[in-house]
């Protein structure tokens, strides 16, 4: 038997040169963000005489500060949290539960279920977007935080994630507790989910990016400015052809929208990676 | 008792029923009224007049629904390998517990986080003549400039590097996630067998990952498919159509021209493209499993 | 102690006047957001842009009149999806901008209230707007809409190169081309002068600069392409001049290529090129522009309609914006504020027109702050050779993608002119047919 302590599987997959072919493109990968954010930096009558210029002096801050001038920025902030934080527990919620069912308990229809709901992947918004929009007018509530919440919850993206973490869990770990006789909703809830922690992360953050980006929905669903999502909002600002008179304050724009999204996946970097090394899609 | 969980049971399904509620009132029934809207002549505004079948027969002898089929199968064609393709690439290349390889790892994925029209923004300017960033590597090169948004073939070519830049992070991490599950001592006998490194990756690590290359592949299907933001914003379809996908033909008649009941139409004849597409892919990954 | 009791009085009195008679107007428009620079200020001279000045437009409203309180929803560009989900839900705001070329649509499926009694009301008639505008806001003997301005595509000249390329005349003026054949004449001339192409087109990411150019040389060639509204025409030899001019103006280098719009805004300022074909919104950058030291445009900056190239008569594609009054349950006290801002509006058209448009009010054009302004004197003739498409028109927009990416596609090679053109119809006509 080998020496387990000194036996590493790393060093017969590991290859240098793959690694270091990686580290070059990630150039190609950074290029673009730093471009923009010197754009960014800079003053936009500047620019219009030509994009070079981003590698002069002087620099400026003056078209973040410009974003903050418009008072409302804070409001549509507020909307994408409240909805992407909200969708994102939605979809959660939604998600643990039926990917438990689909994964480890048998019921009537399930496999069918399950294949109908895969077929839900494959539709295209457009195709629902009319009808959609037509029945949150019939209960009135378009305008409502809840209009944009709701939608992002039928995505069967995640419960096919879910049912794929749930699926890997050993089956000793719940059979175990079975023979205590405990419910089906506690070992769910107690045995279970804590083991899907670094699932719930990854699906949590997807959706969550999902939410803060989206656009159409928002669009024709948020018409009023006080329920605009940063995404509208910061797009119904723009000047007709704002690309033209602003390439610096556009690109702070983007990069103040992008922000949020960029300090959550910082913050939860670490657990999407482990997530995804702990958890288990196979 | 112990094996309840394999008895088949009504009350299991509990479980399921409330995405089942939102699944079915806000995807399945909305899906229902688009095939109800396909075979009318209505506008954004109601006045349903039934047609019948006539506004597919319509989409279907649209040349340009056509070539945008034709555009979004290429472009899946192409994009899907390249991010397969791309994404293992990297995760074994990036399978290391060093901190550059974690750096490198959250750089990779970084793009997914960022909304299309920041993408795109980032990439028109990257693209654009005389003042984006191509334009000045070339010039500094010396070489004839491209119009890298406006050429036939470069258009299309434009919109799937945005694409696979924005979208690489996704299957890079989900195929990390597998090979770090490879269980050790598969390993441990190739090592006792002296296994050349090329062996051990044709033999022993792509095999293990094969269901997740299929997982992978199978959602890069579904979602290059459905291209949109990233053509009407970095060349509105152009030049001559040649980087129109399917969901902007949609957009364009449904919204633009309001012919909703043509664009529905569409849009179920791209459901079933999708559909079929995936479970080919679907099909040919699992024959050997339990769904 | 009186004096107090005097001051609750008057106070309790505006408050109650204040709360019982305010009226709110919910008015949605693109042309963005700039209440960083303009949200405060009331004097509408201090404005410029489209943005700042329609702000200060509306501040001005509501400080003079205080019991009426607009309420703004800016929209991004050009927000026609967002109307129409707020019309499908019935939510729509009480007054919209709105593109001259597409009222037809909403019009005809009467989502719009016709204006005419709200101006009536306020002592206004229609004959105090230039008829080019009017045309683009009456249907059915009606008007739709408030007009606010027309635009159309201008040749903006850098005057700089073309002094190089020897195309100044003595009078100080650009030699701008009379026909097809001096406009490739001079197209070379100044190529070979200046190392540099003629033009400066918007070529990419883009299909409604080649349709505006399009319409325009049809119309100077008296084509009636929209004899029947419902039927495009346009397998004909004056379309296919048009087109055929577009393609060797591109075969033979006279244009810079693959420019999107904003590549060509700027192209245009950095000296890429001599004219840039484009709309009458950039007149005020670009003159600001040229009275800058140190750029290509310095000092040589001027701006012309699109020139006659053939003979017929002298006529400009022209769309405008306007205000509309999407249907709805208003009460009087709403009308008559609606009337009040449209009349503000109409009255104040000058500081639009200071934006580079042209003005929708006839009086305008002889003030003399209209005619100081720079360059207005070159263009103030498109009042008279604006034409929009034929009112019955719908789907302009549409249209529009449909004859630009054709045309592209002829233009670039991809087709035949013929074949490109014959397409066109066929797309047009079979979208106009369905509607």
């Amino acid at each position: 038997m080998a020496d387990r302590s000194a036996f590493s599987p790393e060093s017969l997959t590991e290859n240098r040169l793959l690694y270091w072919i990686a580290a070059g493109l990630a150039v190609v990968m950074l290029a673009p963000v730093i471009w923009i954010v010197g754009l960014s930096l800079k003053n936009n009558q500047e620019l219009m005489l030509g994009t070079e210029a981003v590698f002069r002096a002087p620099y400026t801050l003056k078209n973040y500060a410009d974003i903050f001038v418009n008072s409302q920025v804070f409001g549509w902030f507020l909307n994408s949290m409240i909805v992407a934080v909200g969708q994102t527990l939605g979809v959660l919620t939604l998600c643990s539960l039926a990917g438990y069912a689909f994964a480890r308990l048998e019921f009537p229809f399930r496999r069918t279920i399950f294949i109908l709901v895969l077929f839900g992947l494959a539709v295209p918004e457009q195709a629902v977007i009319i009808a959609r929009h037509q029945m949150f007018n019939w209960f009135g509530l378009h305008n409502t935080h809840i209009a944009l919440m709701l939608p992002g919850m039928s995505s069967a993206f995640g419960v096919f994630l879910m049912t794929q973490f749930f699926r890997a869990i050993p089956r000793e770990i719940d059979e175990a507790a079975m023979l205590d006789n405990t419910s089906q909703f506690r070992i769910f809830w107690k045995v279970l989910l804590p083991l899907t922690m670094p699932a719930q992360a990854t699906l949590g953050i997807f959706t969550f990016l999902l939410a803060w980006n989206d656009y159409w929905w928002p669009l024709i669903s948020a018409t009023k400015k006080e329920m605009f999502t940063l995404t509208i909002g910061i797009a119904s600002s723009q000047t007709n052809f704002a690309q033209s008179e602003g390439l610096g304050f556009l690109s702070a724009q983007a990069i103040f929208a992008s922000l949020p999204v960029v300090i959550v996946y910082i913050f939860f970097q670490r657990h999407i990676v482990t997530a995804v090394s702990g958890g288990a899609v196979k | 008792m112990a094996e309840s969980y394999r008895r088949s049971r009504w009350s299991h399904a509990l479980f399921v029923v409330p995405y089942l509620i939102v699944f079915l009132t806000l995807l399945v029934f909305p899906l229902f009224w688009g095939m109800w809207l396909s075979l009318n002549k209505v506008d954004l505004f109601g006045g349903a007049e039934f047609v019948g079948l006539r506004q597919y027969a319509r989409v279907l002898s649209d040349p340009v629904f056509h070539q945008a089929v034709r555009n979004t199968v290429i472009f899946v064609a192409v994009s899907v390998p390249v991010l397969v393709g791309l994404g293992l690439f990297l995760a074994l290349a990036l399978n290391r517990k060093t901190r550059g390889a974690a750096f490198l790892r959250g750089l990779y994925f970084s793009s997914t986080i960022l909304s299309v029209t920041i993408v795109t923004l980032i990439w028109r300017i990257v693209f654009i003549p005389n003042d984006g960033l191509m334009a000045l590597i070339f010039a500094g090169l010396g070489w004839e400039p491209i119009g890298f948004l406006s050429t036939k073939g470069w258009s299309l070519f434009s919109v799937g590097v945005a694409t696979v830049w924005w979208c690489i992070g996704l299957p890079m991490m989900l195929l990390l996630a597998a090979l770090q599950q490879i269980p050790a001592d598969l390993y441990e006998a190739a090592a006792l067998d002296n296994a050349s490194k090329g062996r051990i990756l044709t033999r022993i690590t792509l095999p293990s990952i094969k269901p997740t290359i299929m997982l992978v592949a199978v959602i890069q299907i579904v979602m290059q498919f459905q291209l949109f933001g990233q053509a009407l914003l970095m060349t509105n379809g152009g030049p001559a159509g040649t980087s129109r996908p399917i969901v902007m033909y949609i957009y364009e008649t449904a919204f633009i021209r309001w012919d909703v009941g043509l664009g529905a139409a569409a849009s179920e004849i791209l459901f079933v493209i999708i559909l079929c597409a995936a479970m080919l892919q679907y099909w040919i990954s699992t024959r050997k499993e339990e769904v | 102690m009186k004096r107090l009791l005097i001051g609750t009085a008057l106070a309790s009195i505006a408050c109650a006047g204040m709360a019982g008679a305010e009226t709110t107007i919910e008015l949605q428009r693109f042309f963005g957001a700039c209440d960083a620079d303009f949200g405060n200020v009331t004097d509408v001279s201090q404005a410029v842009g489209e943005c700042g000045i329609i702000t200060a437009l509306v501040n001005k409203f509501e400080a003079d009149n205080p019991d009426i309180d607009v309420n703004v929803t800016t929209v991004e560009w050009p927000g026609y999806d967002q109307l129409n989900a707020q019309l499908a839900s019935r939510a729509a705001p009480d007054v919209v901008s709105m593109h001259y070329s597409v009222i037809s649509d909403y019009q005809t499926r009467g989502l719009l209230d016709p204006i005419d009694d709200v101006l009536a009301a306020q002592g206004m008639s229609a004959d105090v707007f230039t008829d080019a505008s009017l045309a683009g806001v009456t249907k059915e003997g009606a008007t739709y809409g408030l007009p606010f301005d027309n635009w159309t595509m201008l040749f903006h000249v850098n005057m700089n190169m073309m002094q190089e390329a020897g195309l100044v005349g003595d009078d100080g003026a650009p030699i701008l081309p009379a026909s097809v054949e001096e406009l490739y004449e001079q197209g070379m001339q100044f190529k070979e002068a200046t190392g540099k192409p003629y033009l400066v087109q918007i070529l990419a990411n883009e299909t409604a600069a080649y349709t505006r150019i399009l319409y325009t040389f049809l119309q100077q060639q008296n084509a009636d392409f929209f004899a029947d509204p419902t039927a495009i025409k346009l397998t004909t030899p004056e379309a296919t001049n048009v087109v055929e001019m577009l393609k060797k103006i591109y075969d033979e280098g006279l244009t810079t290529t693959d420019m999107d719009y904003p590549a060509a805004v700027s192209g245009f300022s950095n000296g890429a090129g001599g004219i840039a074909v484009n709309g009458t919104w950039l007149i005020g950058d670009y003159t600001a522009q040229s009275e800058a030291e140190g750029n290509a445009l310095s000092g040589g900056y001027t701006v012309y309609p699109l020139p006659q190239l053939f003979e017929g008569r002298d006529s400009t594609y022209a769309d405008g914006h306007g205000w509309v009054l999407p249907k709805k349950d208003r009460s009087e006290e709403q009308l008559e504020a609606i009337g009040k801002l449209f009349k503000f509006l109409a009255e104040n058209d000058f500081h639009w027109a200071r934006t580079g448009h042209l003005p929708a009010v006839k009086a305008v054009f002889e003030m003399e702050e209209f005619q100081s302004l720079p360059h207005r004197d070159n263009i103030a003739e498109i009042a008279q050779t604006g034409q929009s498409l034929p009112p019955e028109v719908l789907r302009q927009f549409a249209i529009q993608d449909i004859l630009g990416e054709e045309i592209a596609a002829a233009v670039h090679g991809d087709k035949s002119v013929e074949d490109a053109l014959a397409t066109a119809e066929k797309r047009v006509n079979d979208l106009l047919a369905n509607i």
